[in-house]
């Protein structure tokens, strides 16, 4: 296993540098493990604000880890000591491997071996190359820097590598800005392979390119990975990609994997309500499809939802799913002032999270309502119980829980829908 | 495909020819550099025997019109205005030169550092580059006479004191963008440490810039140096230097202007030509307006 | 005649330092009241371009070097932009641009509006949506705005009384010959905007309608807003102008509410009140898109309008595109997605290099491409199978330096002797479909 990470967080502290009143955080990261084995490609799609490019950036050291283990090139037996030593508590057995293999307590020599197994290309082809560099220096500069090689031999080197990339050699003499952008994501991708790596992270490879030269980078790096036999996290918000490059994908969604397992599997069989609506709204040619159009959009990461991050736009969301009296009073508070149109003077309170008091409106007729606009306004189905109260009613509403990934169905997903634990 | 390759030194210089008024700054600012350059190396290929002194003529001590002997005619003390002119270019530029290109030094050297490194010692160093951009250079240019005695040398020491925070900002700004770019992360990936990722990636990056910048600055600097010595700020100055040929000339302002006009209007000619070549550079550098 | 656009041999080049590019070579299309036509290509294709020209956005340094560009019934509208041949002078280059944008300006905003990929670079970050919105109905449609004021001062409780019994009983004819009877047309668009709310109670949607009658204005603001009604000449006073305007504004804030509700823009209300920065790319692009549509322009040209936003984001705003069809509008939807385009389109146009290469029913093109580039293309394309995606030979060519005959053939496949010389017409298969190639054909 090149990569095994697990419980990854990374938080962004925002607010004012001196430190004054409450520090929030960017969550944007929130616990997430991921596996990336030699000789495949590991997708790892999401939308904006997922976290999955900060994932790529935390596995490859460019951003410390705020929490969470990283471990490296890891011989299948001691992984598996490793895991039980995590389940059964093991400090000791966990820590000596950690010692060995951990990317973040690793000595500077140890690292500075590790970092010769590592490779990224980036998103914008202009910006990964330093424009007042000839393509030669640049793609020397990882070996030159890692100690991989040196002079002469990396000189024939970078000349081998842009046969690699099937690039001309003398494209070594220019600047970045005269290529293309194709062009330019070779070159990327011809540095990123320059010391061997064993690890390949691809941020968005192909996402700037056009779609004619985006088949023919894909296709040379699985070319790539086939010759390195190295483990390619390729991120991407493109299904299409993700489908027919990887053999094994990772869902996330606000900083959380949500489902992960086998590439194809997951697109095209989906369970967790998130990847159901994900995939089907991705446009395919000739396929028509029902499309799940979620309302909403990605949460805020400071200010996250209770529970289940998805539950706010999820589709079957149901009473656990971790609805707080602010939800429901929103809903609530539409339905009688607008749709239902009670009275002039209804009034919701907050009483707690899980709580809430209603003036103005009986019981009786509390309750037909929601009754009645549970199926299509999810927040109702968080109310456990109503009690009459003066003038109005007291509403209880069920204690909300956070997923954790569970194996289900040959694949791992994070929802209570699949939990089959008791409530 | 091969793309033709147009040599980069070829198309910097179409694209400063292409700007008419670019070329014609250019060529100005070349001219300036030519004479100060003759002046301290062959003064007498221009005819001048001591380009360090003015030359005084008490024969004809007031001021005469232009002539045949006089180009330019003459100011206070007969001194002839050509020649005198010509010497003191040769003052200025170097005064200006040695103004900007301290300021740029130092202000490029702690900007580049304060946002390369950020944190407490950013906000420290805008701090303090906050506090002295707020001064302005005459008084500080006073004050920093009073102490330190009121020459030309002090005058460049004050001057570059207060132009240094633009500097610093500018060089700020840009290493800030540049930092967050990809081929920075590359390195960093690769542990290139942060000292050679700022000479290797940053600074060739910084540097074009902030080249365009000092070719501006020249421009705005001379004036405010003459301005100094105008005021009479520096005494005892018998030296070729543009504003205090200006001064000779002051009293004779109704008679004789051209012993006003003349020395001024060398100086806002440079500042002119200048600024269009800084122009012109702007547009040989930024490789968004290149391709255009 | 049912083609709303028809772009006849359009030709376009870009004079910069490196260069000339020929940008727009020979571009021929049609668009139909009522479709969607998808225009398909990467960059270098000349699509964005393309957009821009028929809008008359043509940049400084651009020259329309032949061609027309017939809208509706306004006819051609690069009339006098045509440059003989000769070189390209920027002095004179810039008037005849000027006079093209002169001429456009009352089309531009109102007829034929357009929608961009930024959205965030699409609206002014100082000024609030509402005031956006407005402010593109206050330009080209005043009198709209002023007759929506003026009938909801002079309508009575009992008319909107009236109303809300009419709306009952669903008698649409009955409901404007009403309206038109009372003098209050200007209150149709408001009433049903109301009515047609979704969520909400009847009994509310009663009261607001009644809401809507004895507006207050003050005698000065009616004297403004009749004086816009009855198209009276201007008095140019800077006070009264600014006056008159702020009035116009507020009145085309409300009716921007209305129109963000159409776009299922959740709380509308707020939304108007908040600036650019606020709200998240998909509300952006939406509010632009509302813009496009304030003046119920006939032609919609989108540029990319959902390369910038994510998956399930971009899905919403499809979904509402096709609800723009069948609202009427006629739309040219550029994308280099091709998914995308199938999704929305129901013909669709290749271009390369400056020109349309095929042009057809969405699914014909699909399945059954005939241009080697086309084939090339959506060969290119993963879809969620098991077929190999393959990239294309070769590169974008070279705007400065076209190949000659037709610009594909470097790359092609299927090139043969007369495609190095000469440059294929676009010519009819069977009805629909055409195709630029000398596989099918020559137009002599």
């Amino acid at each position: 296993m090149i990569i095994a990470a697990y419980n990854l967080k990374k938080y962004f502290p925002v607010g004012s540098p001196l430190g004054l009143g409450r520090t929030l955080e960017v969550k944007a990261v929130d616990g997430v493990s991921i596996k990336i084995p030699a000789d495949e490609i590991v997708g790892l799609v999401g939308e904006s604000g997922s976290g999955k490019s900060t994932l790529g950036r935390l596995i490859t050291l460019l951003t410390k880890p705020t929490s969470g283990e990283i471990l490296f090139d890891v011989p299948e037996g001691v992984l598996a000591e490793y895991e039980q030593a995590l389940e059964s508590g093991d400090a000791d057995r966990r820590k000596a491997i950690e010692h060995d293999y951990s990317l973040l307590h690793m000595s500077w020599s140890g690292l500075k071996r590790v970092r010769r197994s590592l490779g990224m290309v980036f998103q914008d082809p202009t910006a990964s190359l330093d424009p007042r560099m000839t393509v030669k220096d640049i793609i020397m500069e990882p070996m030159v820097e890692t100690g991989h090689m040196n002079g002469e031999a990396a000189r024939e080197r970078v000349f081998e590598l842009l046969r690699k990339v099937k690039l001309p050699e003398y494209f070594a003499y220019r600047y970045p800005h005269e290529l293309s952008g194709g062009q330019k994501q070779r070159v990327a991708l011809a540095r990123a392979i320059s010391t061997d790596p064993k690890l390949l992270v691809l941020d968005e490879p192909t996402s700037a390119l056009d779609v004619s030269v985006q088949a023919q980078i894909l296709a040379l790096i699985k070319e790539i990975k086939q010759e390195l036999r190295s483990g390619v996290l390729l991120i991407t918000h493109n299904i299409s990609v993700a489908y027919y490059m990887s053999n094994h994908i990772y869902v996330m969604y606000a900083g959380k994997m949500v489902e992960t397992g086998q590439a194809k599997r997951v697109i095209k069989e989906p369970k967790h309500p998130y990847t159901v609506s994900l995939m089907s709204a991705v446009p395919v040619i000739n396929v028509k499809k029902e499309r799940i159009i979620l309302r909403g959009e990605a949460p805020n990461l400071i200010f996250l939802p209770y529970g289940c991050r998805f539950h706010p736009r999820c589709p079957m969301a149901f009473e656990i799913c971790g609805w707080t009296s602010d939800e429901v009073k929103e809903d609530l508070q539409y339905l009688l002032e607008e749709k239902y149109y009670v009275d002039e003077h209804t009034q919701i309170t907050v009483d707690g999270r899980f709580a809430l008091k209603i003036f103005g409106v009986s019981p009786e007729r509390l309750k037909a309502i929601i009754e009645a606009e549970r199926e299509s306004v999810a927040s109702l189905r968080a109310v456990k119980e109503m009690l009459p109260a003066e003038g109005g009613a007291a509403v209880r509403l069920y204690q909300g829980f956070e997923p954790t990934l569970k194996s289900y169905d040959g694949r791992q997903i994070s929802c209570l829908l699949f939990e089959t634990q008791s409530k | 495909m091969e793309t033709k390759r147009e040599s980069e030194l070829r198309l910097s210089f179409k694209v400063l020819f292409r700007n008419k008024s670019a070329l014609v700054g250019t060529v100005l600012v070349l001219l300036y550099f030519i004479d100060a350059f003759v002046m301290q190396v062959y003064p007498k290929l221009f005819g001048i025997t001591n380009p360090n002194s003015l030359v005084e003529n008490f024969a004809s001590p007031l001021p005469l019109p232009p002539s045949v002997l006089h180009p330019l005619g003459t100011t206070a003390y007969g001194i002839d205005l050509w020649s005198s002119i010509l010497k003191a270019i040769r003052f200025d530029l170097a005064y200006t030169l040695a103004v900007v290109l301290s300021g740029a030094v130092i202000g490029v050297i702690l900007g580049v550092i304060s946002g390369f490194v950020g944190g407490a010692l950013d906000e420290f160093l805008m701090r303090i580059t906050d506090i002295v951009f707020s001064i302005p250079y005459l008084v500080l240019a006073l004050a920093v006479g009073f102490v330190i005695g009121r020459t030309y040398t002090s005058m460049i020491f004050a001057l570059a004191l207060v132009w240094w925070p633009i500097y610093a900002r500018y060089g700020r700004a840009l290493t800030l963008s540049i930092k967050t770019l990809p081929y920075v992360d590359s390195a960093r990936l690769y542990g290139m440490n942060g000292l050679k990722i700022l000479f290797k990636h940053v600074v060739p990056n910084v540097l074009p810039p902030v080249f365009v910048q000092v070719s501006v600055d020249l421009g705005v600097i001379m004036p405010i140096f003459s301005t100094l010595s105008f005021i009479g700020f520096i005494p005892n100055a018998n030296l070729p230097e543009l504003g205090y040929l200006t001064t000779l000339g002051l009293n004779y302002l109704q008679s004789a202007p051209w012993a006003v006009i003349f020395p001024g209007a060398i100086i806002t000619l440079f500042s002119l030509a200048a600024n269009l070549m800084g122009e012109g550079l702007r547009d040989v550098f930024d490789p968004r307006r290149r391709s255009e | 005649m049912s083609e709303l656009l028809t772009v006849r041999d359009l030709r376009l080049e870009f004079y910069t330092r490196r260069g000339m590019y020929k940008v727009l070579n020979g571009v021929n299309l049609s668009l139909r009241k009522g479709e969607v036509l998808g225009l398909a290509g990467e960059s270098g294709s000349g699509k964005s371009t393309l957009g821009l020209t028929i809008m008359g956005l043509v940049a400084d340094n651009a020259k329309i070097v032949g061609g027309d560009v017939i809208f509706a019934e306004h006819g051609n509208l690069i009339t006098n932009a045509v440059w003989p041949d000769g070189k390209y002078v920027a002095k004179r280059g810039r008037k005849i641009i000027k006079r093209l944008n002169s001429q456009l300006l009352h089309i531009r905003g109102k007829e034929m509006t357009m929608v961009f990929q930024d959205s965030m670079t699409s609206l002014n970050p100082l000024l609030k949506i509402g005031y956006q919105i407005g402010e593109v109905i206050y330009y080209h449609n005043p009198r709209l705005l002023a007759e929506r004021a003026l009938a909801r001062n002079r309508a009575t409780r009992e008319d909107m009384r009236e109303v809300v019994m009419l709306l009952k009983t669903r008698e649409e004819r009955d409901l404007t010959r009403f309206l038109n009877e009372k003098g209050l047309g200007g209150l149709y668009e408001q009433i049903n905007s109301i009515w047609q709310r979704p969520g909400m109670s009847e009994v509310k949607k009663e009261r607001a309608i009644l809401s809507l009658a004895g507006q207050r204005l003050s005698g000065f603001e009616k004297s403004v807003l009749e004086a816009v009604r009855d198209n009276k000449p201007v008095t140019n006073v800077p006070l009264y102008r600014g006056y008159r305007k702020r009035l116009l504004i507020r009145e085309g804030v409300r009716k921007a509410v209305e129109l963000l509700s159409d776009l299922s823009v959740p709380h509308p209300e707020k939304v108007v009140d908040m600036y650019p920065h606020e709200l998240s790319g998909g509300m952006r692009q939406r509010v632009v898109i509302a813009i496009a549509l304030a003046n119920n322009p006939k032609l919609v040209i989108m540029d990319e309008p959902t390369s910038a936003l994510d998956v399930t984001i971009q899905a919403q705003v499809l979904e509402l595109v096709k609800r723009l069809k069948s609202k009427g509008s006629s739309i040219v939807f550029i994308s280099h997605d091709l998914s995308v385009l199938a999704e929305v389109s129901d013909r669709i146009a290749i271009m390369y290099a400056g020109s349309i290469v095929e042009l057809g029913e969405t699914y014909d093109i699909v399945n059954e491409p005939k241009h080697p580039y086309t084939v090339a293309l959506l060969g290119a394309v993963p879809t969620l199978t098991e077929k190999e995606i393959r990239g294309i030979e070769g590169e974008i060519p070279d705007l400065k330096n076209l190949p000659s005959g037709c610009a594909f053939h470097p790359r092609c496949p299927y090139v043969m002797d007369v495609c190095k010389k000469l440059k294929p017409d676009l010519i009819t298969l069977g009805g629909k479909r055409q195709v630029a190639c000398f596989l099918f054909g020559d137009s002599k």
